[in-house]
């Protein structure tokens, strides 16, 4: 008795520690949150005001062009902009990735670590050499501030990753079981999707994960590629704060926020399947 | 049945590289292609506000300059330090945190998503946060330190020669530990249990258990994320321009931050893109030493080759 | 359909009420321009957007529709026209420009000579034309001018104790600056790190190329000689760079200075920890809103102070319109920039403080903020427009003027650090600087 109470202490304690941690790292990221519900004034203040003595909506609210004299920001359209172009070149990445994968983790051929290595590279090009022969080459192609200009690029972005990670994952499912059903008459087609696919599940969401948040927060190629509100991403639209002069922190933080928050809830969702990792451990076992 | 070979694409040979085939279209078409043009103006006098200079063939001239070059070496330098240490400082730090989270039964999914809060946060923004908290008069940083009694002078933190570099690689590893994080977590849920049970019940300590069960096994998955992190690293250009734009005197300058300033705002392209091909060498570098490393841990692990 | 138009104008002053006396000697026909899209890239940001609320104005008197391709501060525009350059995509008629940009992209802007109305083109101030001006051909249309004046806050100097113990320190009596050397006698006075800063300056990029070169300018020296020779390593060039340094080695600026830019500078000073602040015109509504800045109410401003060599600081520069020679309709693309500058246009801007190129506005907008009691903006457009008509002068309009600033400023900083000598910084950055012009072929 003394002793899984003990047990239990120790796990609260352990959950309790973990917790602190984790909101300490949080901190400088929680200091954006809170700046996007104080005024201005309180945002320069010196002392600073740690909690927002009087936390308002209005930088949400000028935002979106209520109240203010200031012209609105577009965030809808930013917002949409960003959610088809970080959705679809997220499925399409994790779709290239599996098949991909697949054949790195099942297959012997010629070229493999070749060809391993040579996509791998693909990715150590920085963006900077890249933008300005990528915007010749699409301005050439009419994918100039389009979504479609922008999806292309960062599936080019994340397949690699994708691929190592997801071929990480087939690796760890033993051969065996794939063998066993086409033995009992399964065709390599179908043993993927009944057997692999669904162990492999952890693996694709947490490649899934970071596409997403890669696609999502990317900003340095967006800004290359994007003008308008037909493409212009969130990330982009956060330099709408910016001027000559001045940069509006306080705005910046309220649309920050409105960044961060559907990547939250997005990740927090994806998190269910992730568990589904654990259970592929239990099938090992 | 007869005995009549299938079609080419249903053979057994050639189904990894179908399968492979989109992928390496798409790095063809957005990498390759763009690099063969960016390679062939490294050789060009091209200057982006003169198109017609495209034409302007100058040799090795931009790659002789480079070499010459003691601000370009010393950028070089010091973009190697701060990947060292960066990633390093990730992984420590990601390897602590996915151990601690894998450790709890109750709650973790609620702890996981408040680990991956730095990653929800674009490089762009990062950069604006931190140019804020290690503002000197009015940063949070400062102040809070003032407030605290720890400190009665305001520390330059975006000024100093070392805190400067200190306070750009500590916005690089804020954003990014949760990556390591991550992935090490997902491979600590893909371990196998039994090998762990056995390791016990031979009476092994946890020390014991970690250094020759879980780090092995997690190996493959340490040197995915430093391979993933190293080719990324380069996203650290949005928050050092943003913070300090490699100065003062340059004296946070990454390679990155010089390219894109001789290439855009000097409108040097042949030269910045010259740079760009000598950054590249090093990217290949530090990959390639991951990749022989991720092989070895495979095949110690007994992989699929 | 001409006459209408004008009826209409005067209808929409009448209107948005900005201004009773507007007297339109110039008469604009804005012309017919059904169906047709006109293509703009324009300068984004706070203080920018309110004059955009007259697009849809423009559109309606005209027929044609605005599409605004990008909306970006400047440095991302300047990136995005380099890219418009190479890639050959130069499919738009109208772009938001500055006169330190405005060289560096060549023969891309048309001459407005001729397409603009001369009586147009008569109203503006004949300087604000000039500095628009690059190798004989106007390639920008001003929309509103920069220049920048010292802020201080007044109660430091009303006080009868800093008085006493600055006079017995100093030996003259505490009052707002007239040189720069009493600015920084003044600076170090005040100063109380890391509490409180004397001064400060921006100290990055062009920046502070541009605080550099207004420096070296008011102690008599010059960037470069007759023959584009680069000469800033002189004795005033030292000078200058000393300025500097000895403010930040005495903590009379803020230590993080160094990596400062305007918003840095204009959000320091109204956060109520600085006291003396050179600032652009822009910054005056912010500083004295209560809701923004701590200082409100309690702001002096006097004109930019003078150099060793006698002459006041007065780096000037113009926000501007200009039009593509790939225009598909240079009519349309200059009725636009018109509207965009005209009497009521300028009014809105001006009313945000920021500083008129059409004489007339700078009367009528000091008449509105009398009415309306705001003697502060007064204050501001007096001592504003001394310094546009006496002191202003802008970086030389030179194709490579960025790259050359890039070649300076890390040397600056380089000095002020400590890292070299002002003379060694100097003497390198005049070799470097040398480089560029010889590359650009005007050595």
């Amino acid at each position: 008795m003394g002793r899984t109470l003990r047990k239990r202490l120790a796990a609260v304690g352990l959950w309790l520690l973990t917790f602190v941690l984790m909101v300490i790292m949080c901190v400088p990221g929680l200091w954006v949150v809170l700046t996007a519900f104080r005024p201005n004034a309180e945002v320069l203040a010196k002392p600073p005001v740690w909690i927002p003595e009087n936390p308002s909506l209005n930088n949400f609210a000028k935002i979106f062009g209520f109240g203010a004299d200031q012209v609105a920001i577009p965030v809808p359209a930013y917002f949409a902009n960003s959610l088809i172009i970080a959705l679809t070149s997220t499925v399409i990445a994790l779709l290239i990735g599996m098949s991909g994968g697949y054949a790195f983790a099942r297959y012997r051929f010629r070229f493999k670590n070749g060809l391993f290595l040579g996509l791998m590279l693909s990715r150590t090009v920085p963006g900077i050499a890249l933008s300005l022969p990528i915007f010749i080459i699409w301005s050439r192609l009419g994918l100039i501030d389009a979504k479609l200009g922008l999806i292309i690029v960062y599936v080019a972005l994340n397949v690699p990753f994708t691929i190592w990670l997801i071929d990480g994952f087939f690796r760890q499912i033993p051969k065996e079981m794939s063998e066993a059903a086409q033995v009992d008459g399964c065709t390599r087609w179908q043993a993927f999707w009944k057997i692999e696919f669904p162990l492999a599940k952890s693996g694709i969401a947490s490649a899934g994960i970071f596409a997403f948040l890669t696609s999502w927060n990317e900003y340095a190629l967006a800004s290359n590629l994007t003008r308008s509100t037909d493409s212009k991403t969130l990330p982009v639209g956060l330099m709408d704060f910016t001027a000559q002069f001045t940069i509006d922190w306080a705005g910046m933080s309220a649309m920050a926020v409105i960044i961060i928050v559907p990547a939250l809830i997005l990740t927090f969702l994806v998190q269910k399947h992730l568990i589904a990792g654990l259970t592929f451990s239990g099938v090992k076992g | 049945m007869t005995d009549r070979r299938p079609p080419f694409w249903q053979r057994e040979k050639y189904t990894p590289y179908l399968l492979l085939l989109p992928a390496v279209l798409t790095i063809l078409f957005v990498v390759l292609l763009p690099l063969i043009f960016s390679l062939y103006t490294s050789f060009t006098g091209y200057r982006l506000i003169r198109p017609e200079s495209l034409w302007q063939w100058v040799g090795l001239r931009n790659y002789e300059r480079i070499f010459g070059d003691r601000d370009f070496w010393v950028a070089f330098g010091r973009t190697v330090i701060f990947l060292t240490i960066a990633l390093n400082l990730e992984f420590l730090l990601g390897l602590g945190i996915a151990l601690l989270i894998n450790k709890i039964t109750w709650g973790q999914r609620t702890l996981r998503t408040i680990m991956m809060f730095p990653m929800m946060f674009s490089p762009i923004l990062v950069g604006y946060q931190f140019k804020f908290v290690f503002n000197d008069n009015i940063g949070i940083l400062n102040n809070a330190l003032q407030a605290l009694g720890l400190s009665d002078g305001a520390i330059p933190w975006l000024v100093d020669k070392y805190l400067a570099n200190f306070a750009i690689i500590f916005a690089e590893v804020w954003m990014s530990t949760s990556v390591f994080a991550i992935l090490l977590l997902a491979g600590l849920f893909a371990m196998p249990r039994d090998p762990l049970e056995a390791a016990k019940v031979d009476g092994c300590n946890a020390w014991q258990v970690f250094r020759h069960i879980t780090l092995p096994f997690l190996m493959p998955f340490v040197f995915i994320a430093m391979t993933i992190r190293s080719l990324d690293v380069a996203r650290a250009y949005d928050i050092v321009d943003v913070m300090t734009g490699g100065g003062p005197a340059g004296r946070t300058e990454l390679l990155w931050t010089l390219i894109a300033r001789v290439g855009y705002d000097n409108a040097r392209m042949g030269q910045a893109n010259a740079m760009a091909y000598v950054s590249i060498v090093l990217s290949i570098a530090f990959t390639y030493y991951f990749f022989t490393k991720l092989m070895a841990a495979r095949r110690y692990m007994g992989g699929a080759d | 359909m001409t006459a209408s138009h004008i009826a209409r104008l005067l209808a929409a002053t009448a209107l948005t009420g900005l201004t009773a006396v507007s007297a339109l000697a110039e008469e604009v026909d804005y012309g017919t321009f059904d169906g047709y899209t006109l293509r703009v890239k324009l300068i984004g940001g706070a203080q920018y957007e309110p004059l955009y609320t007259r697009i849809a104005e423009w559109e309606e008197m005209t027929g044609a529709t605005v599409d605004v391709l990008s909306r970006k501060n400047h440095f991302e525009l300047d990136r995005e026209i380099k890219q418009d350059i190479a890639a050959g995509t130069l499919d738009w008629c109208v772009g938001s420009n500055h006169t330190s940009f405005a060289p560096q992209y060549g023969a891309i802007y048309i001459d407005l000579n001729g397409v603009v109305g001369e009586g147009t083109l008569a109203a503006f101030q004949a300087r604000a034309l000039e500095n628009a001006t690059v190798d004989g051909r106007l390639v920008q249309l001003p929309r509103h001018s920069d220049i920048s004046n010292l802020y201080y806050i007044k109660s430091l100097y009303e006080d009868a104790d800093n008085q006493s113990r600055f006079k017995e320190e100093y030996g003259y009596d505490l009052s707002p600056p007239e040189t720069w050397d009493q600015v920084k006698d003044q600076a170090m006075f005040f100063a109380d790190a890391p509490r409180f800063y004397g001064t400060q300056f921006v100290g990055k990029d062009e920046a502070i190329t541009g605080r550099f070169y207004e420096l070296l300018v008011a102690n008599g020296g010059q960037l470069f000689d007759d023959d584009w020779n680069p000469v800033f390593n002189s004795d005033a060039g030292v000078e200058a760079v000393n300025f500097f340094r000895d403010l930040y080695e005495a903590e009379a600026v803020p230590a993080g200075a160094l990596n400062y830019l305007w918003d840095d500078t204009g959000l320091g000073f109204a956060s109520g920890t600085v006291a003396l602040n050179l600032d652009w015109a822009g910054w005056a509504s912010f500083f004295n809103d209560p809701e923004n800045s701590k200082v409100a109410g309690d702001i002096g401003l006097v004109r930019a102070p003078k150099g060793s060599a006698g002459v006041r600081t007065g780096w000037s520069g113009s926000h501007s319109f200009s039009i593509t020679e790939t225009c598909d309709n240079t009519e349309a693309a200059a009725s636009f920039v018109t509207f965009l500058t005209n009497h009521d246009s300028q009014m809105i801007e001006a009313s945000a403080g920021l500083l008129p190129t059409r004489s007339t506005v700078w009367d009528d907008a000091k008449a509105q903020f009398a009415e309306d009691g705001n003697d502060f903006l007064v204050q501001v457009f007096d001592t504003y427009a001394q310094s546009m008509a006496e002191d202003a002068f802008t970086p030389p309009l030179i194709t490579p003027w960025i790259e050359v600033s890039n070649e300076i400023w890390p040397r600056l900083q380089a000095a002020i650090l400590g890292e070299m000598t002002p003379q060694e910084a100097l003497d390198e950055a005049a070799d470097a600087a040398r480089l560029v012009m010889e590359d650009a072929g005007y050595l």
